[in-house]
This record gives structure tokens, sequence and C-alpha cells, in this order.
């Protein structure tokens, strides 16, 4: 009972803390340098580990379908198995997972002791709103971001795949056999439906995770609770969304 | 680090990855604003199956392009090609759409040519060939079937005999049912014969389940036609020389009136049986090409090595043999 | 009595407030089932130095934070200058500023830019008269050489200092400090006692100060409240502290140190 409380607590809060960060949506052209120092802590700082994580996703991918397709005799299309899989549902994801365990770990934290050192306190008897100095910022910079952060992955993935298609010796597909499928079957309309997904995902990331930041109560000790919970609820809500986005996307796009 | 720098970093980041959206758009799209190097030449079907545009243009199997746009011309459908600077193409290579596999992509194939003709120039036209599709053979070959059903028919028509000159068909009759059985057996072979033809048995029936013979068989094709239109003609004849016997001219005239040359007749009727009945054991020409799977193999051979040489199959190839042999038939 | 705020910020430097006053009527409130405050009521005239004393955990604190609106009441209503302090009028033109017990400073700014902040959001000058304000808030409490400073290289008192400089940057109408002098030195806590009374005489701010330190009651407060268990046991000028005739008063002001008969063997049972 206690449990189902405090989802819905949850659920609420970060939907206030929505339609709050929201409401100052006009503030944010007065807001440049915290935007920016958002956007390079999100994007700039996150590239590394998106690259090498998604150059290794699209080479794997690359590994086990070419293993897999082997028998079949169509390595050939492994091209667009890796191209379709890493724009419509890895490259987001990827990118949606290292920013909800690099990023959203951070927002909670920081804004987790914010709240346990009073200084959240402080904004609002500043009569800042937490919402439009420490939220607002970070929803409009992962905005931003994930669009970018995106590609990078899907091209990283890309050119990985093609790197382990030319040089595994059951697969010996060349690069430009394997761009020409995935040129074929991926279509720019589905790098778009990666993008809107990224978005969405990089959003509720950016936002669950202030929402838990600035609902902590208590010490220390609450702010590894909070940042542990914020996490977890990142990645359940970003696989559980997964499924409904693709197919509201597809249902969209049909 | 200061603000500044922190301030310009976003930036490249964030126009970087512009620049990454745009390729990859540009990419995706098939390169319509870059990569348009080289020049185009249009590429003209009667129908493009399914080519779309990116699809590679090969030649003699090595990449030279890619499909550029499709778009309908007068009367067909029209691919511009866009072909790499490096590569030239000379003005008698011929074009064909070939399908890479069951679920593959189908690209242009285009011929060497010869050396000594002038390469094609931008914009100019490729010479196509039709592309082999199984619907079309198929349907070729029954109306090659009901061509020759046909011509039988009015054979046997005449032969049994329902003109308005009744006088000179009773006589014709008569002699015709004496040898009755005789020519029932000749009737009974050929309607075989076209029979297997129909079912595709044999080497024709070989020839349209193979894939790798669609180019030849293309050729192929024109023959029956050429033949079913000769067989046309043939008929034609056939009708001509009714219309003399029924006015009793030339020698079949001669035939319903002279005993003698009824005689003759039933020599000449017998030999028609000997010559169907040889067709259906399988003995000369037309027999073994109806009959002996052997001959296909033989035919294939033929027709790899006379890859442009469809003229000489014309008097040599065991396919105009059908040409030959129904004219002599007749 | 009281005069509605006018707004001419484009003065550099604090000018005199128009005090505003705090009365707090029937304010019940209780977190968990425990009762922290209990159908309190209090009146705190403008410009005056209340200061509010009682032990550890009595509710001061929350008291506080319904004043300036961090905390709903159950019951009860906190007014300010007759209006309710969770108004929207309240909110947006009465200025009040806390003085948190930790600082509350924005660990990740500057000290000059934790002062800055306020100004800025609320656009209340150019950078210029931003800076010249905030420098000049700064002199005041001699934290010059501090503004560039992070809130983590400071001492403990500078912190206590940087905190009201931030609060006065505001120019409230109403401040509210909370254990100001706790954790200091005796002579950083007679600073800040000295800071307290300044700020009243000079600006005419209406204090309110949450504190169990008794030398600062005695020596800068107007009236002294005294809370215990939710309720106000004794509320009086500083020299009625003097004399209590409550008992609970003075256990709690003049304790008696018993080696041979300690408390704490009393408590546990």
């Amino acid at each position: 009972m206690n449990s189902i409380r405090s989802v819905l607590e949850g659920v609420g809060s970060t939907l206030i803390l929505f339609m709050r960060s929201i409401s100052h949506v006009g503030t944010l052209s007065r807001q440049k340098s915290r935007f920016i120092e958002q956007c390079y802590v999100i994007g700039y700082t996150t590239l590394p580990i998106v690259g090498i994580l998604s150059f290794f996703v699209g080479s794997v991918l690359a590994l086990q379908s070419g293993y897999s397709m082997q028998d079949f005799g169509t390595q050939q299309f492994i091209g667009a198995l890796v191209g379709l899989s890493m724009v419509r549902e890895l490259g987001p994801m990827m990118v949606a997972i290292l920013l909800a365990g690099r990023v959203g770990s951070a927002i909670t934290a920081e804004l987790a002791s914010m709240k346990v050192n009073q200084e959240v306190d402080a904004l609002v008897t500043m009569n800042i709103p937490p919402a439009k100095i420490l939220v607002l910022p970070r929803l409009a910079a992962v905005l931003m971001m994930m669009p970018v952060l995106t590609v990078i992955s899907n091209l990283v993935g890309w050119f990985g795949g093609a790197l382990v298609c030319k040089y595994t010796g059951f697969i010996s597909v060349e690069p430009q056999q394997y761009f020409q499928a995935l040129r074929h079957v991926v279509k720019f309309k589905d790098v778009i439906d990666g993008i809107c997904k990224a978005e969405i995902f990089g959003f509720i990331v950016v936002l669950v995770c202030s929402s838990i930041g600035l609902s902590t109560r208590g010490g220390p000790r609450e702010i590894g609770a909070a940042v542990t919970k914020a996490v977890v609820s990142s990645l359940v809500l970003i696989l559980v969304l997964d499924y409904f986005v693709t197919k509201l996307l597809l249902a969209i796009l049909s | 680090m200061n603000n500044s720098q922190q301030t310009a970093r976003v930036g490249l980041f964030f126009l970087l990855g512009l620049a990454l959206i745009y390729v990859t758009y540009e990419t995706l799209s098939g390169g319509k604003t870059f990569s348009r190097s080289g020049y185009t030449v249009v590429a003209g079907f009667p129908n493009l199956q399914d080519l779309k545009p990116t699809d590679d243009v090969r030649m003699a199997g090595v990449r030279i392009g890619s499909v550029y746009v499709t778009r309908l011309g007068k009367g067909r459908a029209e691919a511009v090609l866009q072909i790499d600077p490096q590569y030239t193409i000379p003005s008698d290579a011929s074009a064909t759409i070939v399908m890479a596999g069951i679920i593959g992509t189908d690209y242009i194939s285009i011929d060497l040519g010869t050396t000594q003709a002038p390469a094609l120039k931008d914009g100019a036209e490729i010479k196509t060939k039709i592309t082999p599709d199984i619907a079309s053979i198929m349907t070729q070959m029954a109306e090659l079937g009901h061509k020759l059903d046909s011509a039988l028919s009015s054979i046997s028509n005449a032969v049994n005999g329902s003109g308005p000159d009744g006088g000179v068909f009773q006589k014709f009759n008569r002699l015709l049912s004496e040898n009755q059985t005789k020519i029932d057996a000749s009737m009974t072979n050929l309607q075989e014969i076209t029979g297997k033809i129909n079912r595709g048995e044999g080497t024709l029936g070989k020839l349209v389940n193979d894939s790798k013979l669609h180019d030849d068989l293309l050729a192929a094709v024109g023959d029956f036609k050429a033949t079913a239109s000769e067989a046309k003609n043939v008929m034609a004849s056939a009708q001509t020389v009714l219309d003399q016997v029924k006015a009793g001219q030339g020698a079949l005239g001669v035939l319903v009136y002279d005993k003698q040359a009824a005689e003759d007749l039933k020599f000449t009727l017998h030999d028609i049986r000997d010559f169907s009945d040889k067709i259906s054991k399988g003995q000369g020409t037309l027999g073994k090409l109806i009959n002996d799977d052997s001959l296909y193999f033989g035919l294939q051979g033929t027709l790899k090595k006379a890859d442009r040489a469809m003229d000489g199959l014309n008097d040599s190839g065991p396919i105009s043999a059908v040409g030959s042999l129904s004219k002599s038939l007749f | 009595m009281f005069t509605q705020f006018s707004n001419s910020g484009e003065s550099v430097g604090f000018r005199e407030n128009k005090a505003v006053g705090v009365s707090i009527e029937h304010l019940s409130k209780s977190f968990n089932k425990l009762n922290v405050l209990k159908d309190f009521s209090l009146k705190v005239a403008p410009g005056e130095i209340f200061v509010l004393m009682g032990p550890s955990g009595s509710g001061k604190s929350v008291l506080l934070r319904h004043i300036i609106g961090l905390e709903m009441p159950d019951s009860g209503v906190v007014l300010i200058n007759g209006k309710d302090a969770l108004s929207e009028d309240i909110r947006e033109h009465v200025r009040m500023a806390l003085v948190f017990q930790a600082g509350a400073l924005f660990n990740s700014l500057t000290v000059f830019d934790n002062l800055a902040l306020y100004l800025r959001e609320h656009r209340l000058g150019t950078e210029k008269q931003i800076k010249d304000k905030v420098m000049q808030a700064l002199t005041l409490l001699s934290l010059e050489d501090a503004a560039k400073k992070y809130p983590s290289e400071l001492s403990g008192g500078m912190k206590k200092r940087v905190a009201i400089s931030r609060a006065l940057v505001m120019e409230p109408q109403l401040l509210l400090y909370d254990e100001p002098t706790s954790e200091l030195d005796p002579v950083s806590s007679a600073m800040i006692d000295e800071i307290i009374a300044t700020l009243r005489d000079q600006y005419r701010v209406t204090t309110i100060v949450v504190s169990h330190d008794r030398d600062l009651a005695m020596s800068i407060a107007d009236r002294v409240g005294i809370l215990m268990n939710g309720n106000l046991i004794h509320i009086g000028t500083p020299e009625s502290l003097k004399n209590p005739t409550d008992k609970r008063v003075s256990d709690f002001l003049y304790p008696k140190v018993d080696l041979n008969n300690p408390r704490f063997k009393k408590i546990i049972p």
C-alpha cells in the first residue's frame, strides 16, 4: 500500500515539476549561461562514452548477426540489419541509458544535496522557483543535445558494424556492400523516428532524475538512496516506454 | 575552463551534430546534392520492375554508377543512370534489369559492348534489352500453343471437309475414310506433340524452368514467335492448296479425281504417319527436341555459346528446326 | 498602520524599509503524528527584534519555515501586514529573507554569485549596479576579500556572515535568523549579535531570531519568547528573564550543572 502511494507521489511530483518548468519557458533566453553549461555537461562530456559504446554495440550486432546469417549466406544484408537496429532502437536506447547513468545520476545527486543543504529552500525564500533555474535549463539542454548524441551514436555504430564485417573472416562483407544494403533499407524517416525516441527518453530521464533529487528529504544517506532510485526508475522507464513509444511512432507513421 | 571556451565547445558540438544529421540525410536519400559527378544516361524499359533510385549500375559486374531517378517517359519507364566519370559506356552496349536475389535488390547490368563503338555522352540514351520475366514467357508459350492448336484444327477441318462444295469433298471424304485410321494416327501423334509442348515437357519445359537461360530464352521466344508466324504462313498456303483442290486444280485436285494419284496419296499419308510415329518415338530432330532430355543439355550449351549469335541459331539451332520441320511437315 | 511597499529598485544602496508586522494565529503543525506546534499564537511589531528561544526540537525552526512559506500549516494562519503569508500578494510584494542555520549557500557559486543571484534573477538593475550593491553588502560585513571564494573555502563564521549579507541584498522587510550564533566562538557570536542589531537600526527591518543563545537574547532583543513543547511558556522583555518566576524558564535559561546528580542518569529509567 505504502509503495503504491510512493509511486503515485513520485508520478505526481514529476508531473507537477514538468508543468512548473514549462511555465517558466519564457525565461530561458535569460538563462543562456546555465543552458550552455548544461549542454556542455549533458552533450559534450557524454560524447566519448557514447562514441565508445555505440561503436561496440554496432560491432557486436554485426558480429552476432553475421554469425547467425552465415548458415543462410545472407551476410550481405548485415548492413541493413545493423543500420536499422542502430537507428531505430539501439542508438536512442544506448544514449538514453548512458544519459541516465552519467547525467541523470549527477543531476539527482546535485539536486538532492542542494535540497539536503537547504539550498533549494533558500531559492524558494528568494522567490526563485527551483524548477526555473535548476530544471528548465537541463530540460532544454537535453532536448538540444539528444539529437546530436543520437546521430553520432548511429553513425559510429554503423561504422563499427562495417569494420567488423570487413575484417571478420566468416562475414567478409565489403563496406561498399554493407552500406549499400544499409542505404537500401534505412530511410531518413527512421533516423527521425530514432531522434524522436531519444528526445522523449532524454527528457524523461532528466525530468525524473530532477524530480527525485528535489523530493529528497533527510541527510547525506538519502542522497545516495535518491541517486539509486533515480537511475533505476530512469532505466525502467526507458525500457517500458520504449515499447509504447515505438508503437506510437509506428502508428503515427503508418 | 572559462565560460566562452565552454560556449564555443557546445556551439561546435551542436554544429557537428547538425552536420552529421545532414550527412545522414544525404547518405540515406541517395546523395542527390553531392556526389553528382559524372554523367547520366537514360535507359528506357517497358517495365522497371523493382528498380529504384540508389540501386547499382554494373558493367560486366563492376559497379560504375547508380540509378539516379526513375520516371515515366513516352510509353515506357525510364531509369536515369548516374555513371561515375572514369567509366565510359560504348554506344552498342545494352542494359538489362537484373534481380540479385529473391529478397535482394535489383540492379542494372550493362554489357561490355565493343571497344570500337563511340562512348555514350551525357544524357544519351542507352540500348536496352527487355528483361525476361517469367510471367511474360509463360504467356508467350501459351500463345504459341494456341497458334499451333488452331493451325492443326484448321488442317483437320479442311481434311474432314466442311466446305460448301460437297461434290469435291464427298470424293475426298471417301478417299480419306479409306485411310481414316492412318490419318487419325497421324493427328493423334501431332496432338501429342503439341500437348507435350503445351505441358512444357522436354527441352521447352526445361527452358522455361531454368532461370539461367533467361536471356537466351528471350531470343528463343522470339524464334518461337517467328515459328508460329511461319506456321501461320504454312496454314495460309495449306488453305490456298485446299482452295485449289476445290477448284480441281493442282496436285491435290488431280489426286482427288485421279485414281492413280489416290493410290499415291495413300502412300503419302502413310509417310506422314510414319513421320509422326518417328516423332513420337523420339526419332528425328523434332522428335528428339520434344522427347529427349539430353538434347536439352546440348541446347543449353549451344545457347550459351551463341551469346550474340541468335541469327546463326536460326540456321543451325534445334529451335529453328521446329520452324523448318513444320514447314516440311505441311 | 502599514503602508504599501513602493518599488524603487533603481537606487543603488539599501533604503530604509517600510517594516512589516507579523501575526501568527492558532498555528498547529505535526509531522508523522508528532505535534510540533500546538495552537501557537504570536504578534511581532514592525521594526522589532523578537528572539525566540527554546530547547532543540521545540519547533522554533518549523515556526520560521511557516512564516517564510516553506511549510504549510495544518491549521491556523500566518499573517504579514494582515494578509496570509502564503498569498500571492505577500509572496510578490513583501521581501522576506531567512538566514539558514547552516547558511544554505549555493555551493556551486562563488560568494559574489551567491549574493548576485537574487538580483540577477529578479533583474534588479544592470550588471554594474548589481556588482556595486553586492560589494556594498559584502563590505558591510567585512567580506569583500571573500567575494571570489566558494562557500566550501569559508570558515563557519564567514559562512554565517555571507548568509546574512545574501539576505541583506534582498533588502528585506522581514529578516528571519535561524540559530545565527550556533557553532560559533564567543567573539564571532558577539559580532553576529552586533550585525543583527545594526541592520535593524539602520534599515528598520522586522527581525525574528530563533536561537538558544542566552547572551544574544539579553543583548539585542526587544522581546523574548520561550517555546517549549510547541507552546510559548514565556514572553517578555530581556529583563523579565533575569529573574524568571516559571521554573521551566529558569531551568532552561540557567541550568545548574550538578555532577553528583547527573541529568542523563535520570532520563534513562
